[in-house]
């Protein structure tokens, strides 16, 4: 069996995927979580271009990647500016500092 | 006003205006404390005319809705439709926005950042307004994460303090993986069928793809997270509890609604396929009754109960979706609708009471953030009759105590779920309703507190509660207690809302 473009993109989506869903999961520093939060990003903006390719709409698939990266983009900004306020106040970014509120 | 410009400008209005609330507040601070010294923000005011303007659009386009049912109008090339879920949505946003605003005239007052927090409130609801319109998936997705941006701010709004830094950094992170596992499964779709179309308006073929399946797997998880479903959850009691109690109202009345709303508008589109969508759904509502019920129980802290009361009432709604989507019966779904009308009246009205009463004792702790443990309600009918009692009705409706409003909505979904008559169905719509009665536990204590118990040396010591909120609380009071009185006056709105989703799931 060959693999053919399509197949190794996917791999790639997937690989990508993978590792930042893991990572989200188990790292408990804020910056690496929202380094790991681009990971994802990247492969699902990767699994929308090969979703363009592969039904013949790449013009629209890029515009829709363009708005996700803007999205996401915020989320990223949004992310950062509340570590350095936790930097500021707990002079820690590990989430396991962080948490005090109760279950 | 034609209804086609009204919609438009019942979506645009709010984000035209948001900018201006901001720089306008900004401006008019920095000014005002350089020249004469004291600060001036009419950020507020600017918010309050935005919100009364939206009314004026909103009355044409129900009025239009109701005379030739749903609409659309095209914004761009963007299609946006006003169908039943639409405009009950639409309703109720602009409803709470209003209370809202008014509430935080006193309640927000010499905030440092009030303009921020009255741009984004009306943002927020320019957004939900636009999301449950939308009748592309895409499209769909893009709004849903405008929407859940604006509460990232509001929710670390006192980014001075921890609690609401780490609420906020739990409620960003949770819901921006969540809104990225909606994005796979959006593109799964989108790879599998070509098209984006929502809601049947154009016919396109659902292939029998195993990939769609999990693209509906992935629908609800990724929604869950902002619909707080369990156990995608936790973020919901720290972020509710920390917001400023507006933004908790509109939050716990709202937003986690219209996330649910999204969920659902996915769902259809792929209904043919992953046809077991709402045994799905009515497990999860199972987790969420009782887990909400279970820990509201052992919380100390008022706003916190009430966001895990959010959790099991969000359980309710889901439950009721849930009954129309595996047996295509109407009451569940109209029952569902209804009850998130009720629950956004009736948390809204608690929270803000909350908020009031946090605000009131903030001079006599020196903080006026401190949480309201449940022991500051001790004697609090003494101080303020009118206040206790507003408190008595939400928490009481809350319960499901007739004949309140809650109780009206929830009488509902447990008849849709013993129409059905699947043994197993009716055991879970009994289950549910011990649950409510066991949420009399937590409910109970909280009006006993107030009417029985000697006050604590703080409440004398309480500031007064602003006219502006009484009237706020009076209304919603009102409001809660004819909504129970006359339940059928709601079936303009619940019923074409709940035929769309019948009609989704089932055809026709």
């Amino acid at each position: 069996m060959t693999l053919t473009f399509p197949d190794l993109v996917l791999i790639a989506v997937m690989a990508l995927f993978g590792i930042g869903l893991y990572a989200l999961l188990t790292i408990r520093n804020l910056i690496r979580i929202i380094v790991a939060l681009q990971v994802l990003v990247k492969g699902v903006i990767l699994l929308i271009i090969l979703a363009g390719y592969l039904t013949n709409q790449i013009g629209m698939a890029q515009s829709m990647a363009l708005t996700v990266i803007v999205a996401d983009t915020i989320v990223a900004v949004l992310g950062m500016a509340l570590a350095v306020q936790i930097m500021r106040k707990k002079k820690s970014l590990d989430t396991s500092d962080i948490a005090e509120l109760k279950r | 006003m034609t209804a086609d410009f009204a919609f438009k400008s019942l979506l645009l209005l709010p984000v035209i205006a948001f900018p201006f609330i901001y720089l306008i507040g900004r401006a008019s601070v920095r000014l005002s404390t350089r020249n004469t010294g004291t600060q001036r923000n009419p950020a507020k005011w600017i918010a309050l005319f935005v919100m009364l303007l939206l009314v004026m659009p909103l009355v044409i386009v129900v009025k239009q809705f109701t005379a030739q049912g749903p609409f659309s109008t095209f914004i761009g090339s963007i299609e946006l439709k006003m169908d039943g879920v639409g405009i009950l949505m639409s309703i109720v946003v602009v409803l709470m926005s209003l209370a809202v605003v008014l509430f935080s005239d006193h309640y927000m007052s010499h905030e440092v950042g009030e303009e921020k927090y009255y741009a984004l409130l009306v943002c927020m609801t320019g957004m939900v307004m636009g999301m449950v319109t939308s009748t592309d998936l895409f499209n769909l997705w893009v709004w849903f994460e405008a929407m859940a941006i604006t509460p990232y701010i509001l929710v670390a709004f006192y980014h001075d303090r921890a609690p609401a830094l780490e609420a906020g950094v739990k409620y960003l992170f949770q819901s921006a993986a969540g809104t990225m596992l909606v994005l796979f499964g959006i593109i799964l779709v989108f790879m599998h069928t070509g098209s984006l179309c929502l809601g049947g308006s154009c016919a396109i073929e659902i292939p029998k793809e195993p990939a769609l399946v999990v693209a509906g797997l992935l629908f609800i998880t990724g929604f869950g997270v902002k619909a707080a479903l369990v156990p995608m959850h936790t973020w919901l009691p720290d972020a509710h509890s920390q917001a400023p109690s507006g933004v908790s109202a509109i939050l716990s009345g709202v937003v986690i609604e219209a996330a649910l709303i999204a969920m659902i508008r996915a769902l259809d589109m792929i209904s043919p396929v992953f046809t077991n969508a709402g045994t799905f759904l009515i497990i999860l509502s199972v987790g969420n009754i009782i887990l909400g019920n279970l820990l509201a129980l052992r919380q100390t802290q008022v706003k916190r109960m009430l966001a895990f009361s959010s959790i099991s009432h969000m359980g309710y709604i889901v439950l009721g979706i849930g009954i129309t989507m595996s047996y295509g019966l109407i009451n569940g779904a109209q029952g569902s609708f209804f009850h998130i009308v009720t629950h956004a009246l009736m948390k809204g009205l608690s929270f803000m009471i909350v908020g009031a009463l946090m605000h009131a004792y903030g001079n006599s702790k020196g903080d006026a953030h401190a949480p309201l443990e449940i022991s500051d309600l001790n004697g609090v009918a003494s101080r303020f009759p009118g206040l206790a009692f507003a408190l008595s009705i939400g928490l009481l409706s809350l319960a499901g105590i007739p004949p309140l409003a809650g109780f009206m909505s929830k009488w509902q979904i447990f008849v849709a779920g013993f129409e059905t008559g699947n043994p197993a169905m009716i055991g879970v719509v009994i289950f549910a309703a011990l649950n409510s009665v066991l949420s009399l536990a937590y409910y109970a204590p909280l009006i006993n507190r107030m009417y029985r118990q000697k006050p604590t040396p703080y409440l004398a010591k309480a500031g007064r509660i602003a006219f502006s909120m009484n009237m706020v609380f009076f209304a919603l009071g009102i409001l809660i207690i004819v909504v129970g009185v006359m339940p059928g006056t709601w079936n303009w709105l619940t019923n074409p809302a709940a035929q769309i989703i019948q009609k989704a799931f089932w055809g026709g």
